[in-house]
């Protein structure tokens, strides 16, 4: 059997007030693994990992990271624990360079005295950073000092998926990669995603198109007015029975197993 | 030797190179209509009013406009970071009548005094933002709320006190046009450099253009915010000291308005009230733009209640040519 999971969590639970709109949730993520989170609109999927990476707080539920329990209430905490978040519209600040969005919160200072009284930053550094990334994951942008706004929806979608390889030391979360993007440009968002694997990094992916399930995950969970009602191999499952799952045509059964 | 090894870098490094150049061709495409817009103006003036033709004009341009001028700073950094501080002409009241205080009563040295007003600056802005951020309570309401209570504070420090005839050391500081345009000089490259080169500075632009991205990249978007706030109210005070050192008296009644014409300068020099874009150097232009018009029409014998319906109508066409700008592109 394999290695203890990366990501455990237990028991998550979201209420807005009355409203429930995460009940009692379990999820395991397995060292390697691409795991898709499917579900109808208002399922809890973005609720899900918002509360998972402390975007927002958790009314219960607990986190274990390598066996460890893990204590991530703000999104800070996700992130040096080493879980780097690529949430759908709010990826990158368009009004700012390609350079600064990538290191956004986490800036370079120059590692002399201007650097550690001033926080004046180490451009050059940066600049040579990014574009090794670049140059790593096959992403052709060369003119780095662009506000983000500038750039197509594919090409955004690359910059911030190329920030889970420069910081995400064990787990990408990603809310919709495709979403907004047409048909070549999902092609090559999807195929990135499939290439963080090769860079070490274990994979939970929320999507609404069967086909990327089917073509580049290994496990899917199914959420349902909150909460989850199947959890499957995708090797085991076929389109129509997912969508059945998710419309609620098909009863799921278990917890996470 | 020194030769090669530079060039060495520049092969090796050839980003840095190329950042720069980017930068600078980038600055230029965004500032170039309203510097033409300056000299267009400058220009009108010039060929419709002889006595506008001296030096000694330009010269009082550059007066006028150093004093606003440091102020507008610190209003450019908290509209960049998405902020708007209303109280700032507040704050220049409080640390006019304080640093009088300070040096007509408690005879501090000249130094200690300039420090004093500034702390006192910095502390009221950082009241702002912090009001702001533990309450949730709108920037606009804050700091209106601080405008007039701010007010009111130096009018109580103020009231039955003579603050004038300050230490001659204390009177350079606002005199002539070489100090106050150096200190402006000096405010703007510092802000500058705080703005495109400090990590604090470069989130400023992040937070006003999206601070729900900027949370999320793990940016301390409140504890920020405070510290923009506090830039503000500093360079507010800085504009204080100016301007008593200028006058030679404190009084309460002084920096009235001035947040209103801070936030014209910044807005005609192409800074986005809604956060996100803009610069320092853009502001100073806004500034001797708005100099220059009042200037010019003071010449021709246009008296100030026409000046102020001409600054109007020129902050809501700067306000709609970016507007305009941004739809077409």
């Amino acid at each position: 059997m394999a290695a203890q999971p990366v990501l455990e969590a237990r028991g998550i639970s979201k209420h807005y007030g009355g409203i429930v709109a995460l009940d009692d949730v379990d999820l395991t993520l397995e060292e390697g693994e691409v795991l898709a989170v499917v579900g109808d609109n208002g399922a809890g999927k973005s609720t899900l990992i918002k509360a998972l990476t402390g975007a927002i707080s958790r009314t219960s539920g607990t986190i274990r990271f390598d066996g460890e329990e893990a204590h991530i209430e703000t999104p800070t905490d996700a992130k040096a624990a080493g879980i780097e978040t690529v949430y759908q519209d709010l990826a990158l600040v368009n009004e700012i360079p390609i350079t600064q969005n990538v290191f956004l919160g986490r800036e370079i200072v120059r590692d002399d005295w201007l650097g550690r009284i001033f926080g004046v930053l180490d451009f050059k550094r940066m600049d040579r950073e990014i574009r090794e990334l670049f140059t790593k994951l096959d992403i052709r942008i060369t003119d780095i000092y662009r506000d983000a706004q500038a750039f197509s929806g594919g090409q955004r979608q690359a910059v911030a998926l190329s920030k889970t390889v420069m910081f995400g030391k064990r787990v990408a979360i990603l809310d919709e990669p495709t979403a907004a993007l047409g048909v070549r440009e999902s092609q090559m968002a999807m195929d990135l995603v499939r290439s963080l694997k090769d860079h070490g990094l274990s994979v939970i992916m929320i999507t609404h198109n069967m086909q990327h399930v089917l073509n580049y995950c290994d496990r899917v969970m199914v959420l349902r007015l909150g909460r989850l009602t199947a959890v499957r191999k995708v090797s085991e499952v076929d389109g129509d029975t997912l969508v059945g799952l998710i419309t609620g045509t098909l009863q799921g059964d278990a917890k996470d197993g | 030797m020194a030769d090669a090894q530079n060039s060495s870098t520049a092969v090796s490094n050839p980003g840095a190179t190329s950042r720069t150049f980017e930068r600078l061709t980038h600055e230029f495409m965004q500032i170039w209509q309203v510097v033409a817009a300056l000299a267009l103006i400058y220009l009108v003036f010039f060929v419709l009013s002889p006595p506008f033709r001296s030096f000694d004009t330009l010269l009082s341009i550059f007066g006028q406009a150093s004093i606003l001028a440091v102020l507008a700073c610190g209003t450019t950094v908290v509209l960049i970071s998405g902020g708007l501080d209303l109280s700032v002409g507040s704050i220049f009241a409080v640390v006019g009548v304080s640093v009088g205080i300070l040096l007509a009563e408690v005879e501090l040295p000249v130094w200690l005094a300039v420090l004093g007003g500034l702390g006192i600056g910095a502390g009221l802005g950082a009241l702002n933002g912090i009001v702001q951020v533990a309450t949730g309570v709108p920037a606009f309401i804050v700091t209106l709320g601080g405008l007039t209570a701010y007010k009111g504070l130096a009018e109580i420090l103020a009231s039955g006190r003579d603050l004038s005839r300050f230490p001659d050391a204390f009177q350079v500081l606002g005199s002539g046009y070489v100090v106050p345009m150096a200190i402006m000089f000096a405010a703007a490259i510092l802000t500058g450099l705080f703005l495109t080169k400090t990590r604090l500075g470069i989130r400023a632009f992040a937070i006003g253009g999206n601070q729900e991205v900027a949370r999320l990249a793990g940016v301390p978007v409140k504890r920020s915010r405070v510290y923009y706030y506090m830039l503000g109210g500093m360079l507010a005070a800085l504009a204080a000291i100016m301007e008593v050192a200028k006058l030679n008296f404190a009084m309460p009644a002084r920096g009235q308005s001035y947040e209103l014409f801070a936030i014209a300068a910044v807005v005609i020099g192409g800074t986005s009230l809604f956060g996100g874009r803009g610069g320092v150097g853009k502001t100073l232009i806004g500034m001797l733009i708005m100099q220059t018009i009042t200037v010019g029409l003071s010449y021709m014998g246009v008296g100030t209640s026409y000046q102020r319906i001409a600054i109007g109508i020129i902050i809501i066409a700067a306000v709609y040519w970016d507007v305009w700008r941004r739809s077409t592109r």
